[in-house]
């Protein structure tokens, strides 16, 4: 398919950027070890003082930080570095080029740059993950399918959520700075959203919906979740992903000075 | 090279370009400083039609080569732009290849190019060949037509050297060579260039001239292009369309041009000793080219008279003065383009 | 030298005001975590009523008093300074008669401060509606004792994160390096968690460091939970380590600058 073809090229020419500052990438990888560490050791300072949390058990949180990692991967390696070109694209006009190509802007703009020293980050949220369903003995095929196509579903909302912020350049030029709510409310996604008093669990619910990528999927872990439940997620995040498409769409069109 | 061969380009002769009655103005939103009409603004904005092109109408054959100019501003990319399918007119026709441009289907994207000489659209920190392999993907050459266009394009840019180097190394020069290589790589059938020779020192405009001039010559490509450097219009293209304030002033021959708006001669002469005169008796003070024109970078006593009048007046001088040298030219292209957007 | 600094404040106070459209980012940042932290904490402690003595009141008033302190305290001279050194532009400040990350940077970073402080304060009054910390504990003698304790917090900061900002003469990495340093203030200093609630070890190495002076000493200064001694002590270490961090910083401050103008700009 030529979406895999386009995704391998520029790949490619990621990895060879990234070649250009090997050291840096070390760097990183330490860094991120580091704070692997303190996220574990934080979360033993608390089932140190406490056996459950809103009746969520060691295993469980850590599969959630798992979950948290693949989404703060996903954010730091396509949606911060494309955020960036994509204003300067848009600010000195070289976005006109992307326009030009004969494949799909959307597609363009999130896969032009990635931070490729994190997919080291994804093998490690799959470990955590792995880990955190074994320790919290989880039950049951159906629950772990629901929940890895959860996670799915949760990081296509995100990447959705993050193409309709952008796509508001379009039509409000300086609002180029938006994406930070996204990552700073992520962190909110760090322990179950029941924690949070009622207006911060409404706000990364229904508003920037982080709980939709790392509380659902966990809730499915713990088959909490009906299928008709299940059912609803998956179809949030296919039509969050519909939504931004056609915003997207309707913002070329602006681009291009269509009076429409 | 054969490259129409396989029947790709429309055949001489048959309209590449077709533009009707082509309009667009932009919705621009008017503001004036200060606080106070900031949060005005935020309520009720107020705004200012700019008209960007005005009924323009022209039609360029398969294969031709025309020169678009006009002062900044004067509606140039902006045509640019809604002919290569980026901007939307607010109405008009444009027909380009057969294909509207604004609905940038594939195919069509897959048929043009358009080259800013201002904007790069290669990657800063990958050798240029790299960036020539995520052409290769997105517009999903095969491997050996890919091959091929590069070996050509490598001939007649003379890349090797320059390919494996990162772009942000390359001079104005070589990185231009790259860009438009980069433009050509899917072998388009339409080429729009945006002032390609930009900020080149004069070799390297003229290697970018010769190697469209041979592009064109090699593969029937149609060539639009606006430049600021009259150097690369008369050398490329005869037809020239001049675009001032949104519209069309002008679309013919540059010497059919030259004949209409400026039937006069310049005469440049240089008296014993190198003195400089006063020749208003004999015609109007004339200003050089910038650096164009006479042999030892500038000639000291310049005039201009109208064509039938050059006889008389050259006489007049040969008689009158020390003449030690003249010499009779045409008047730079520059002026003769001033002059017709002064109508 | 008061002029100086006077003219350095209405400069940087002006250029700060142009971008206060990245406070707001800024502001959720500071926000956020804190406020995880805080759920998390009150929620363990609701259900069993206390965490090693801390009841869900204390735990609130605590994340509550550190949104503060965090902000009196920090330092940014590292987004200030450590491109002005990689880009060279730093030449032109050397060529003034005066130590440019001492007038300079300095004032910069107050200016920030006040204009966050600004904006900040409705909200954190707002939060203390939402959150209703109890402030009982606190004494007119111990918050005023609180405004040196976090000079002192600041200048350790300050010093230190100016120093970290000089590594830039040798290395690209300084970003890297002033992460680990915020760690080290994770760890040590009761920045996510209460120092309190951290292993015994933890606590006594946090004893003899610099980072608990910026947080955690303050906080629980304030809040009336050292005695006196405690108090003196601490602030002793403070000062010992702001007398470090300033020897420290001249020190890479001269050779970076002997460096940088080497190298060249």
């Amino acid at each position: 398919m030529n979406v895999l073809k386009l995704l391998y090229a520029y790949l490619r020419m990621n990895v060879q950027m990234a070649l250009a500052y090997r050291t840096d990438t070390a760097v990183n990888i330490l860094l991120n070890l580091m704070w692997l560490g303190w996220e574990l050791f934080s979360l033993s300072i608390i089932f140190n003082n406490t056996d459950t949390l809103v009746g969520w058990g060691p295993g469980e949180l850590i599969a959630l930080l798992g979950v948290f990692r693949l989404v703060n991967a996903l954010m730091a390696s396509l949606i911060w570095p494309n955020t960036e070109r994509f204003n300067t694209s848009i600010r000195d006009g070289s976005f006109d080029y992307v326009l030009l190509q004969p494949a799909n802007s959307m597609l363009l703009v999130s896969i032009n740059r990635m931070v490729v020293w994190r997919i080291w980050d994804l093998v490690l949220a799959g470990g955590l993950i792995a880990a955190g369903v074994r320790i919290s003995q989880t039950t049951g095929v159906e629950s772990l399918a629901g929940f890895l196509v959860l996670a799915a579903s949760g990081l296509v909302v995100i990447y959705s959520l993050w193409i309709v912020m952008i796509a508001l350049t379009f039509w409000f030029i300086k609002f180029d700075n938006n994406v930070t709510i996204l990552q700073a409310l992520l962190e909110a996604g760090r322990y179950p959203v029941m924690v949070y008093p009622a207006w911060l669990r409404l706000i990364v619910t229904f508003v920037i919906p982080i709980a939709l990528a790392t509380t659902v999927p966990l809730q499915g872990l713990r088959g909490e979740l009906t299928t008709g439940n299940t059912l609803v997620f998956l179809a949030a995040g296919a039509l969050s992903l519909l939504i931004a498409s056609q915003v997207w769409r309707a913002g070329l069109k602006r681009y291009a000075g269509a009076s429409s | 090279m054969q490259w129409n061969e396989n029947g790709d380009s429309p055949a001489p002769g048959v309209d590449a370009i077709r533009v009707q009655d082509l309009c667009k103005t932009y919705h621009v939103p008017e503001r004036e400083g200060g606080m106070g009409e900031a949060v005005r603004s935020f309520f009720r904005r107020r705004y200012r039609d700019v008209v960007a092109v005005q009924k323009v109408n022209f039609c360029i054959r398969s294969g031709e080569i025309v020169g678009f100019l006009g002062p900044n501003g004067a509606g140039k990319t902006t045509t640019l732009k809604m002919l290569s399918g980026l901007l939307h007119p607010t109405s008009g026709k444009v027909e380009v290849l057969g294909f509207t441009p604004w609905e940038r289907k594939n195919e069509f994207l897959r048929a043009i190019t358009l080259v800013m000489g201002q904007r790069s659209r290669l990657s800063w920190d990958i050798p240029a060949a790299d960036s020539f392999l995520l052409h290769q993907a997105i517009y999903r050459l095969s491997d050996e037509e890919y091959k091929q266009t590069l070996k050509e394009l490598d001939d007649l840019l003379d890349l090797s050297p320059i390919m494996r180097k990162p772009v942000r190394n390359l001079s104005l020069g070589e990185r231009m060579k790259c860009e438009l290589a980069a433009g050509l790589l899917h072998r388009p059938k339409v080429l729009f260039l945006d002032e390609p020779t930009i900020g080149l020192d004069i070799t390297a405009q003229a290697r970018i001239r010769a190697f469209l001039q041979e592009y064109n010559r090699r593969t029937g490509a149609t060539i639009l292009l606006t430049s600021h450097y009259m150097a690369d219009v008369t050398a490329l293209s005869e037809r020239i369309i001049m675009i001032h304030q949104g519209e069309l002033k002008y679309d013919g021959s540059i010497t059919d041009l030259s004949r209409r708006i400026a039937p006069y001669k310049i005469i440049c002469v240089t008296l014993e000793d190198g003195q400089v005169m006063d020749l208003s008796r004999y015609g109007d003070p004339a200003q050089p080219a910038n650096g164009e024109w006479g042999e030892n970078g500038g000639c000291k006593n310049l005039i201009q008279v109208t064509a039938n009048r050059v006889a008389e007046v050259t006489a007049r001088l040969l008689a009158e003065l020390p003449v030690q040298d003249l010499n009779i030219e045409d008047p730079p292209i520059e002026s003769v383009i001033e002059r017709a957007f002064a109508e | 030298m008061l002029n100086i600094y006077r003219r350095l404040w209405q400069t940087n106070w002006a250029e700060q005001w142009q971008y206060r459209a990245n406070l707001l980012m800024y502001l959720l940042y500071w926000l956020v975590s804190p406020v995880v932290y805080l759920a998390v904490w009150t929620t363990v402690a609701n259900a069993q009523g206390s965490v090693q003595g801390y009841t869900a009141s204390d735990f609130v008033t605590y994340y509550l008093l550190l949104l503060m302190v965090d902000q009196l305290n920090a330092d940014i001279t590292i987004h200030l300074l450590a491109y002005k050194i990689q880009d060279g532009t730093l030449s032109g400040e050397l060529l003034k008669p005066i130590h440019p990350i001492l007038t300079n940077t300095l004032v910069n970073n107050l200016a920030f401060k006040a204009l966050t402080l600004m904006v900040m304060i409705p909200v954190w009054l707002l939060l203390c509606l939402l959150f209703r910390p109890d402030f009982g504990t606190v004494t007119l003698p111990n918050l005023l004792l609180g405004i040196p304790a976090i000079i002192l917090g600041f200048g350790i900061n300050f010093l230190f994160g100016a120093a970290i900002t000089c590594l830039a003469f040798w290395t690209t990495r300084v970003y890297a390096i002033s992460e680990f340093y915020y760690a080290l203030t994770v760890l040590f200093a009761g920045q996510l968690v209460p120092l309190d609630l951290m292993p015994p070890l933890v606590q006594q190495i946090a004893a003899y460091l610099p980072f608990q002076i910026l947080r955690f000493f303050p906080i629980q200064l304030i809040l009336g939970r050292l005695t006196g001694g405690e108090i003196l002590v601490n602030f002793l270490l403070g000062v010992f380590w702001l007398l470090v961090a300033l020897g420290l910083f001249q020190l890479v401050w001269k050779q970076g600058v002997k460096r940088f103008s080497a190298v060249g700009a």
